[in-house]
């Protein structure tokens, strides 16, 4: 680091000054990947002192604008004005010279130093070759009593709550004098109780006036903290509100747009006889005693936001998580807490995150479908023909339209829709009875997804029970024969496949009653 | 507000702990335990291992290994007798041992850092090749086999001979110099601070602006000097240097580590972790041979303290992290209230 910049930390630690007026203006930013265009002309404009809410569907642009903000992307055309002047952003460092800071999602904080040690990481205070630990130590309890938060600068931040760290994350940028703190989705990690201490200290920082661009997808937190709003959707600034402006209604139709659904017309018959039913099933904080019961045939979509412990559930349910209280039971039986012996009993799970747990990418295409088989496959020694094997994933190839086809490409160099298909595969050629999917179509291009959904319905067709996680609204609500939505641990609504509308969903799951909606709390 | 016990605190008080525990255990058991002379023997021994120890330590807290040492040892040893031969004196002999280890080193830190090959695979092979190294210049008489070669430096061997009249040698002054002039480095410096930073999460050291290729060389290079400084002392006293110098070493200086608490991993421990560590492990093997008992009891008995440490320190994080859950609960109710 500069003498310069280090001088200019020596100068100024009590963190920016209270300023009035526009502080970053962005006009027609325009943006492309590989041809392809993912922000449209966006307007963007914030104040000193000002907590701007940005909100928006995934893949809406707001990650992108962000990015141009702090210099990560470069734009293709428009301009950025910070101050009402001017200003050309090429890389992080120039980001952070003009002021502005961000906080990720994933902390980037040393466990094993202290509060002191990891704000002045990289720009120490030092005197004779030592770090002037006393000197860091006056100066951050000055930014602390500032700002007014419960910290010791002493401690150590493996010992620091979630709510606690993101205070050092943000003491940290503003011992860089950041004027502007980005904060991408930062209470997707706490509890309620500490998300409530985060927005005290963005209070205190507002008092102060630092200007907060608070990325989320919540919408009670944008009523709690945000002065205005600004929704993004298909790389389009859609508007801004004023904290007066702000309503549920307004907000998602803003989101969605313009709703096609295609109407409904099979009826669907549900097998009484084959129930999956969950009694009150609870898992730490994020569970709270959440109960359904899922039909033979029946494809049941959960909705909720991300952290809202969808995936826990579907765990809980595969075996994969234990439960802290509450009953699972199968046509009244209680499902096993093992994953193999529930795999054996007809379950299977495709999990959200594919490469780390879906797969094994380096394996082929055969060796990963023929992994959760070999209870079939294998002889009553355990040993594994090739033959076998071969005979089963060229099956799954065929049948479910596996590309390339060929059993020995390794699935890791597959595009990501094959890579679904080699996992969806490696369960449906077991014809399970209960499937469990976790974001099925991720990374999943429309065509293969419109396949993947055939399948899904070949399946129910058959009598099996699909329970479905999804973030796509879109495809929950064109998938799914009922939607339950999850808000803060529970089941908030549930939807029947013939009311379920995206803006509906969107509104339970941030907690907010609806129409079409049954109110399960 | 209340400063706490961190767990490193707690962790040192343990260690503190187990080495009174044995110096109890051992004087009531054998009245010339603490005699002048043994005690002087087993900070000789302690010395020598507590060297490389302290050195491989600073890698190690970085999140590193050092699979070399030994190897480091027995080269630098043989290299240093070849240079006393030419003539020069022992005082430069220790300078030069010094900057061999350390030159050594650099090599492990450049081939880590550079061809971004893993600590563990780069050591390991490195250890092999240093250890050849000392073969190739081992003293051989006309028949090419291996025979002694004394040192005739004077200077040279008075490093190796006892301070006092009773006992105490050169290097375990130094040792206990050094390792207290390197807990000052690792705790008030900067190449400390980030030492720690990376061994704790080196992704986010490196978005904080740490420069984490050259403290990982500077550990390396760290590790091998104190090597190197322990090989001039070792040879000094044993009047020679022969070619099963260092055998083994590297992993007695692991087990001295972990023992006192450096965390395989990094982030957590330092250079006293690894000078009580090493002084444990001392003690151990000089009391329990002290009852006449085989080596490979205590080979069995060292192996067996160092499983106990490596499972008490994954239990005692555990017990830290359900400490912090606990706790982050109580600010969470006052929060609510």
């Amino acid at each position: 680091m500069s003498k310069e910049k280090r001088k200019s930390l020596d100068i100024k630690v009590e963190g920016p000054m209270k300023e009035e007026g526009v502080l970053l203006t962005c006009k027609g930013i325009d943006k492309s990947f590989s041809g392809v265009q993912v922000l449209f002309g966006a307007d963007f404009e914030m104040n000193y002192g000002e907590v701007h809410a940005l909100m928006g569907e995934n893949g809406a642009g707001k990650s992108t604008l962000i990015k141009i903000v702090t210099g990560v992307y470069h734009k293709d055309a428009g301009q950025l004005y910070i101050d009402e002047e001017s200003v050309e952003i090429s890389n992080p460092i120039e980001a952070r010279a003009h002021g502005i800071a961000v906080i990720y999602q994933e902390l980037s904080l040393v466990p094993d130093l202290t509060v002191m040690e990891n704000i002045y990481l990289g720009q120490e205070l030092k005197k004779y070759g030592f770090v002037e630990k006393n000197r860091m130590r006056e100066r951050t309890l000055d930014l602390i009593k500032k700002y007014e938060l419960d910290l010791n600068p002493d401690a150590t931040v493996e010992v620091l709550s979630m709510a606690q760290r993101q205070m050092v994350e943000v003491l940290k940028a503003l011992s860089t004098n950041a004027k502007l703190i980005i904060m991408d989705e930062p209470t997707s990690s706490l509890s309620a109780a500490e998300s409530e201490h985060l927005f005290r200290t963005i209070e205190s920082l507002k008092k102060k006036g630092t200007g907060i661009i608070y990325v989320t997808h919540r919408l009670e937190e944008v009523y709690r903290i945000a002065d205005r709003l600004t929704v993004m959707r298909n790389g389009e600034v859609v508007g801004t509100l004023t904290k007066a402006e702000i309503n549920p209604r307004t907000v998602t139709t803003m989101m969605i747009g313009h709703e096609i659904k295609t109407e409904y017309d099979v009826q669907r018959t549900f097998n009484d006889d084959f129930v999956l039913e969950v009694k009150d099933l609870r898992y730490g904080d994020l569970l709270k005693g959440v109960s359904f019961t899922a039909k033979g045939g029946e494809i049941l979509g959960i909705g909720g936001l991300v952290g809202s412990g969808r995936t826990e559930l579907l765990h809980c349910i595969y075996g994969a998580k234990k439960p802290s209280g509450g009953r699972i039971l199968l046509n009244g039986k209680p499902v096993s807490r093992s994953v193999i012996k529930n795999i054996n009993n007809g379950f299977g799970l495709v999990p959200e995150d594919r490469r780390r747990e879906g797969f094994n990418p380096l394996q082929t295409v055969e060796k990963n479908i023929a992994i959760a088989s070999h209870d079939v496959i294998a002889n009553a020694l355990g040993l594994v023909y090739a033959k076998k094997e071969r005979d089963w994933a060229e099956k799954a190839i065929e049948d479910y339209d596996i590309r390339p086809k060929n059993r020995k490409m390794i699935v890791d160099n597959m595009s990501g829709g094959n890579q679904q298909k080699v996992i969806l595969g490696r369960w449906l050629i077991r014809e399970p009875r209960v499937l469990i999917l976790d974001e099925p179509t991720v990374g999943v291009d429309v065509g293969v997804r419109a396949e993947l959904y055939r399948f899904m319905r070949q399946l129910t067709e058959s009598g099996s029970i699909i329970i479905m996680v999804s973030s796509d609204l879109f495809e929950l609500v064109q998938v799914s024969d009922r939607i339950l939505v999850m808000h803060d641990g529970v089941f908030f609504e549930e939807f029947p496949r013939e009311k379920a509308t995206q803006a509906a969903v969107l509104m339970a799951a941030s907690g907010e009653h609806t129409e079409e909606g049954v109110p399960l709390v | 507000m209340k400063k706490k016990l961190n767990s490193s605190t707690i962790r040192r008080f343990i260690t503190i702990g187990l080495v009174i525990a044995l110096t109890a255990l051992f004087s009531l058991l054998s009245s010339n335990f603490l005699s002048m002379y043994n005690l002087s023997e087993l900070f000789r021994n302690a010395a020598y291992l507590g060297l490389i120890a302290c050195g491989l330590s600073v890698v190690m807290v970085g999140g590193g290994i050092d699979l070399s040492v030994g190897g480091i040892v027995c080269a630098t040893g043989i290299i240093c007798v070849h240079l006393s031969d030419i003539g020069l004196s022992g005082y430069m002999v220790l300078i030069l041992g010094i900057i061999t280890g350390g030159a050594f080193g650099l090599l492990n830190g450049f081939i880590v850092t550079k061809l971004k090959l893993t600590e563990f695979v780069t050591t390991l092979a490195s250890g092999f090749l240093f250890f050849g190294l000392g073969l190739v210049f081992a003293y051989r008489d006309d028949h090419g086999t291996l025979m002694a070669h004394s040192i005739k430096s004077n200077t040279y061997l008075s490093l190796g001979q006892p301070l006092l009249p009773g006992g105490f040698y050169l290097i375990s002054l130094v040792w206990v110099v050094l390792a207290i002039i390197l807990w000052v480095v690792m705790h008030k410096t900067e190449l400390g601070l980030y030492t720690f930073a990376i061994g704790s999460d080196e992704k986010s050291a490196r978005m904080s602006g740490v420069n984490v290729a050259k403290i990982k060389v500077i550990g390396f290079i760290m590790s091998g000097a104190f090597s190197g400084l322990a090989a001039v002392f070792v040879t000094a006293y044993e009047r020679t240097a022969s070619t099963s110098l260092g055998n083994m070493r590297e992993f007695l200086a692991i087990a001295a580590c972990v023992v006192g608490g450096v965390v395989l991993g990094g982030g957590k421990g330092d250079a006293v972790s690894a000078f009580l560590g090493a002084l444990f492990l001392a003690m151990l093997d000089n009391g329990l041979r002290k009852f006449g008992m085989d080596s490979y009891v205590v080979y069995m008995i060292q192996g067996s303290l160092i499983l106990v440490a490596i499972a008490f320190d994954s239990q005692f994080a555990k017990i830290s992290y359900r400490r912090r859950v606990k706790e982050q609960r109580l600010s969470a109710q006052t929060l609510t209230s």
